[in-house]
């Protein structure tokens, strides 16, 4: 029966200090979030406006990509023109070196 | 003829006890849970299974030499499944409704009541005959009142290996029961007025805060409860491994195969706890019913707190969210939405409950903690 009273006693001061413990760190995790973690929140917003403008820029520069594309290729297709107008020319010139060389 | 009897001896016919064939129908019982009524499918199909395996005379798949044996003692004995189990729930959390609401973890903490005062009742159940727990059986037992089921088997294969087929059955038993345990108990502690109680929208949380979150958890466990460290630490891991979006495939592999893994050899090593020696026994029915009222003290805990809040906060707290308070995630906090949307059909509870309800997984693995370090 002594023992019986001993062992009701232990499970009431571990039921005691458990949910004392459970309560105190619990609770200074609110403090941590009230604390740490809100100022975070408002130094580093990251939620809507800094995620919108680098998509947008992205955006931007696809949208740059995109558009340029065509005037691009209208330049490389006229470069291309032209140096194969001078490649061919210059390659005649050289089928036309190539037997002075022999003579 | 010797070799005829010979080869009749070593048939499982002619080597069946009565405890081994009780057991096995013990695990039918488990598997048709799991198919039938669908509870807890993940682990009781399993764990069912286990059970049968190992009281299969002759072949001693749970004696030193069998492969039950084995996973036993590789995964349970040493802590690590539970714990794997524990790191892909971290991955599966999202603390964000816990972060915009913090006041939610005190819903979380008192909850955990109900393992404590589960805790005395098992010392005051040895004043049946037949029954002897010690204070380490008692914490054991006690922790199926944080609906946990990872970190149930963790303590009790720390602190009384013996029970611990009798402590998963029943852990998962009444994780699947939620649905049925707690409704009465949340109608019977609530007024209408306040199951129709709306809360505030939650803020937004950062992308920082959530990131932040698991290191200053994990911190606190260093700092305060080492002996925590294990559970809060893997599960902090898994979180983190979600919420930092830099290693997605490990925070995948966290939350899918490697816990779809760890939980066929969880469900098998629990099953092969279930001996007819181990399980049979008026304690296990003690068992039994301690879950339950670890279960029911828990909710009820977790709803008066949030009725007492409600009275001292500015913001409206709907007290149904409190038996959330137990983790069974996510199935408590499905819970109270449901009673929330039958007194109120336009309250959307679901969020809100999230919080004490991951609440809740921080508060058992903490509770944990504190009976490894008294007790343990």
């Amino acid at each position: 029966m002594n023992n019986m009273q001993q062992e009701f006693l232990e499970a009431g001061t571990l039921m005691l200090v458990g949910m004392v413990v459970v309560f105190a760190f619990l609770g200074l995790l609110i403090l941590f979030v009230n604390l740490v973690l809100a100022k975070l929140a408002v130094r580093f917003p990251d939620p809507v406006a800094p995620s919108r403008a680098p998509s947008n820029k992205k955006n931007n520069k696809k949208a740059d990509d995109g558009t340029a594309s065509p005037a691009i290729v209208a330049a490389i297709s006229g470069a291309v023109n032209r140096y194969r107008a001078q490649h061919g020319q210059s390659s005649a010139s050289a089928d036309n070196s190539l037997p002075q060389n022999k003579n | 003829m010797e070799s005829l009897s010979k080869l009749w001896l070593s048939t499982g016919l002619a080597n069946f006890e009565l405890g081994q064939v009780i057991m096995m129908l013990v695990g039918c019982g488990l598997l048709y849970l799991a198919i039938a009524r669908s509870f807890e499918p993940l682990l009781l199909l399993p764990m069912g299974f286990g059970a049968i395996l190992t009281n299969i005379p002759v072949a001693g798949l749970s004696e030193v030499g069998g492969l039950l044996h084995y996973i036993y003692y590789a995964g349970i004995d040493t802590g690590i499944f539970p714990l794997l189990i524990f790191m892909g729930v971290g991955a599966m959390t999202d603390f964000g409704a816990l972060i915009a609401n913090p006041k939610m973890l005190l819903l979380g903490a008192a909850a955990q009541f109900g393992i404590f005062a589960t805790l005395f009742g098992a010392i005051a159940l040895n004043f049946i005959p037949g029954i002897e727990f010690t204070l380490k059986d008692a914490s054991a037992i006690a922790i199926i009142g944080g609906a946990d089921g990872p970190t149930a088997i963790f303590l009790a294969s720390k602190l009384a290996p013996e029970l611990l087929g009798a402590i998963a059955v029943a852990a998962y038993s009444y994780m699947a029961l939620v649905p049925i345990i707690q409704p009465p108990i949340m109608r019977a502690l609530t007024t209408v007025e306040e199951r129709k109680i709306e809360m505030a929208q939650l803020r937004h949380v950062t992308k920082v805060e959530k990131v932040i979150f698991p290191l200053g958890l994990v911190l606190m466990a260093i700092l305060f409860l080492p002996a925590a460290a294990p559970l809060v630490g893997m599960f902090c891991l898994g979180n983190l491994m979600k919420e930092s979006g830099v290693v997605d495939r490990l925070s995948s592999t966290a939350q899918n195969e490697l816990i779809n893994i760890v939980t066929i050899f969880l469900g098998l090593g629990v099953g092969s706890k279930l001996s007819a020696d181990a399980f049979l026994n008026v304690e296990t029915l003690g068992i039994l019913a301690l879950g339950a009222v670890a279960f029911s003290i828990g909710t009820a805990s977790g709803v008066l707190m949030a009725k007492g809040m409600n009275k001292f906060s500015k913001a409206p707290i709907n007290p149904l969210i409190g038996a959330a308070g137990v983790s069974a995630v996510p199935m408590a906090a499905r819970v109270s939405n449901k009673i929330g949307l039958e007194a109120n059909p336009h309250n959307f509870l679901l969020m809100h409950a999230m919080g004490p309800n991951v609440a809740g997984v921080i508060g058992s693995a903490v509770a944990a903690g504190i009976l490894l370090a008294l007790v343990g």
